[in-house]
């Protein structure tokens, strides 16, 4: 039905995905968490698009509309806190968001 | 339920008589514990109105044939119907009066006695519970709500016993008494059962029919009257469970009256009585009782040989006479066990009474230290112990007498001339022991024969002399009219055996004729002998027990019964059953949910770890659990 097959797709997507996770929870940056975030939302689009190709339906298409505008959202308010993080603390190291370990509950 | 007017007047009474007491009971402990005149007197006075009752009912069947008999549904589960109500025969009637008065004049005698005491109307509360079980249980038609008023009435002569709380024996003898006579319950329980399964109902009127023989088995029935004389070996304090009853003095002195006469031993004495027809359909099983009254009566009376303390010998002379009678009804006299337990009743209440007076007096219960604190002045209460004493020697014309002559008749009537022996035996060591107290407490000694007197405050010090006078005056009353019931009781053995008559009883024991002069022969001998060693001017007041030490260390010991017990309780059930049972506790028990709940803890401590770092390894986790979710879910 057409060029590229569903599987192929959700292959891509998987991997974006995945992809996004190993950013979001390997890079010590912000920055770069941000990043990794957006993969992520991407990997959901296509897999949504893929989807909404796969099954004849438009709710895919819109939701991947949806998506990015959140997307857009995100990075303008997400990046607007890593700098206000920045001007505080200096690092853009996820670590200097943690209370300190000594008041931390174990 | 509808009854002719002379059953419902008879009803009313019956009732009145057996609910007054609790009702005392419950406004004491209610309302007025604090106003201590108020007490004693709705105390005194719903006992009063309970002996009225009992004597009012007493009169007016006292020619009646049948017996009253009135029952309602108390329950119904299934198709178990448990009745509760009213019996009224000769046997009930009588203790029902005997009971109704002792404890009146207990309580009478109480006012003099408990003077002062700070637990005064919780006293007399209890001695209301008292009543209203003993009253309630020899009026029950059924073994079963005779089982519950003989529960209650173990239950409050616990606490009566145990009523000087803060002395330490005293608690201990009060849980003693409660747990040697559950031992016996807890057969007597079983026998109930098994009737219950074989027969089909607790009726004691039907049981008492010659019903059982049909619809049981010969060797069931010596079964279930095994199990129930079980009940009776403890309540009664027969062998091997007697040891509760000496500890049980340790209550105050009118306690041990009412306990040691109408009430709590001789519940056991009314249920053989009360079941005694059924109890005679088993030959074997009347054979063991008759051994075990004779084993009790001799094992205490030797026990009385050597004992100092006052309340002692007289305990252990309860013991032997409860075994007395046991030995008369196992005989096949019904007439000479009930009798005897009517008069004993009498005495032994006087007995303790005259030793209360004392007691409360000098404030020891040593019989030597009562003598040489000049226990011959107190007139009235020495006069009325020597009565008593005579009673329970069996010396004529005194109650005590005529019964032991029915008893040793009926002994006498039997196969094998051992038993009649055993009753002779007994006889003698009674006169004795009992005598030997009276010289010893008539003709003190300077000095002591043994340095060994132990004091027990039983009493609580002097008063000034005019409220002693007072306790005096309410202490000397119910001693004289309870020696006069000790001096006309013995006359009434002609027309209470025709009252007690019931079909198919044997007639009551006249043994031959040397059997009368034998019996008084040895009664005196016992009395000569303990003149002759305590009495005479100048005897050294030593038993021809007490020259041998081993046999005075026996006795003493009251035959190591105490040591085995404690032996028992020690090894078997302290060493072993409880200490499993504390093992399986400690270990399986609490050791499993000790285990429990550290497991959880530990791993909720190890699973913390998981969310307690930065960021990244929460979204880690999160993604981690979404992965598995996801497996699980798509590749179930």
């Amino acid at each position: 039905m057409s060029i590229v097959p569903y599987s192929h797709v959700m292959t891509l997507a998987t991997l974006l995905f995945v992809m996004g996770v190993v950013c979001l929870v390997a890079r010590r940056n912000l920055i770069m968490m941000l990043l990794g975030l957006e993969i992520l939302l991407n990997a959901a689009s296509i897999a949504f698009v893929g989807a909404s190709l796969r099954w004849q339906h438009m709710d895919g298409q819109a939701l991947a509309l949806f998506i990015m505008a959140v997307a857009a959202a995100e990075v303008s308010v997400g990046l607007a806190l890593i700098v206000a993080v920045f001007r505080r603390t200096g690092s853009v190291d996820p670590e200097v968001l943690e209370p300190e370990p000594s008041t931390r509950q174990r | 339920m509808t009854f002719s007017p002379m059953t419902e007047t008879s009803l009313l009474a019956a009732v009145c008589c057996s609910v007054l007491p609790l009702v005392a009971f419950a406004v004491v402990m209610i309302g007025t514990r604090n106003r201590r005149r108020l007490s004693a007197g709705i105390s005194i006075g719903a006992v009063g109105v309970s002996l009225l009752c009992s004597v009012f009912l007493l009169v007016r069947h006292w020619h009646a044939d049948e017996p009253l008999r009135f029952v309602g549904t108390w329950l119904i589960s299934g198709e178990i119907t448990v009745p509760i109500g009213v019996l009224l025969d000769p046997t009930s009637l009588l203790m029902l009066v005997v009971v109704a008065g002792i404890c009146f004049l207990v309580q009478v005698y109480s006012l003099g006695y408990m003077a002062g005491d700070p637990g005064f109307t919780r006293y007399y509360a209890f001695m209301s519970l008292f009543a209203w079980a003993m009253i309630s249980l020899t009026l029950s038609p059924t073994l079963l709500q005779l089982y519950v008023f003989w529960e209650l009435v173990g239950l409050s002569s616990y606490l009566l016993i145990g009523f000087w709380y803060e002395k330490f024996s005293a608690s201990e003898a009060g849980k003693k008494a409660f747990v040697m006579t559950r031992l016996g319950d807890v057969a007597f329980l079983l026998g109930l059962l098994v009737v219950l399964v074989e027969f089909g109902n607790l009726d004691i009127l039907e049981l008492n029919s010659l019903a059982p023989l049909q619809r049981m088995d010969p060797a069931v029935i010596t079964l279930s009257a095994l199990l129930i004389f079980g009940g009776i070996v403890g309540k009664s304090a027969q062998f091997p469970l007697l040891t509760w009853l000496p500890d049980a003095m340790e209550g105050p002195t009118p306690v041990s009256a009412l306990l040691h006469s109408a009430t709590m031993v001789a519940a056991g004495v009314f249920l053989f009585a009360r079941i005694f027809p059924f109890f005679r359909l088993s030959s074997t099983a009347m054979t063991v009782f008759l051994l075990i009254g004779t084993v009790s009566m001799l094992l205490s009376s030797t026990m009385a040989m050597v004992a100092r303390d006052i309340k002692q010998v007289w305990a252990y002379s309860t013991v032997s006479q409860l075994g007395f009678m046991i030995m008369g009804l196992a005989a096949g006299s019904f007439f000479s066990g009930v009798f005897h337990l009517t008069t004993h009743a009498g005495f032994k209440a006087l007995l303790f009474l005259c030793s209360g007076v004392f007691i409360h007096a000098f404030g020891t219960n040593d019989m030597f230290e009562i003598g040489r604190r000049g226990g011959r002045g107190l007139h009235i209460p020495m006069v009325c112990m020597v009565i008593a004493a005579a009673a329970l020697s069996g010396i004529p014309p005194l109650s005590g007498f005529f019964s032991k002559e029915a008893i040793l008749g009926a002994l006498a009537e039997l196969d094998n001339p051992v038993w009649l022996a055993a009753g002779l035996l007994g006889a003698f060591l009674t006169a004795y022991y009992t005598f030997r107290l009276l010289f010893i407490v008539l003709f003190p000694r300077r000095q002591e024969p043994e340095g060994d007197g132990d004091g027990k405050d039983g009493g609580h010090g002097a008063h000034d002399p005019h409220a002693h006078r007072q306790e005096y005056r309410a202490m000397a009353g119910p001693l004289l009219v309870l020696a006069a019931v000790t001096l006309v009781l013995g006359f009434a053995h002609g027309p209470l055996e025709r009252f007690l008559h019931f079909e198919g009883a044997a007639a009551g024991g006249h043994g031959p004729h040397w059997l009368l002069y034998a019996a008084l022969g040895l009664a005196s001998a016992g009395v000569a002998l303990a003149y002759l060693e305590f009495g005479l001017p100048g005897a050294a007041q030593v038993g021809f027990v007490e020259r041998m030490p081993a046999l005075k260390k026996l006795f003493a010991e009251r035959w190591y019964l105490d040591r085995m017990y404690r032996w028992l309780l020690d090894r078997i059930v302290y060493g072993m059953v409880s200490r499993a049972c504390s093992f399986n506790d400690r270990k399986v028990i609490d050791g499993g949910l000790d285990g429990l709940s550290r497991g959880t803890i530990a791993s909720g401590r190890r699973l913390s770890s998981l969310h307690g770092e930065m960021i990244q390894y929460r979204i880690l986790v999160v993604f981690a659990v979404v992965a598995l979710l996801v497996l699980h879910f798509f590749l179930q």
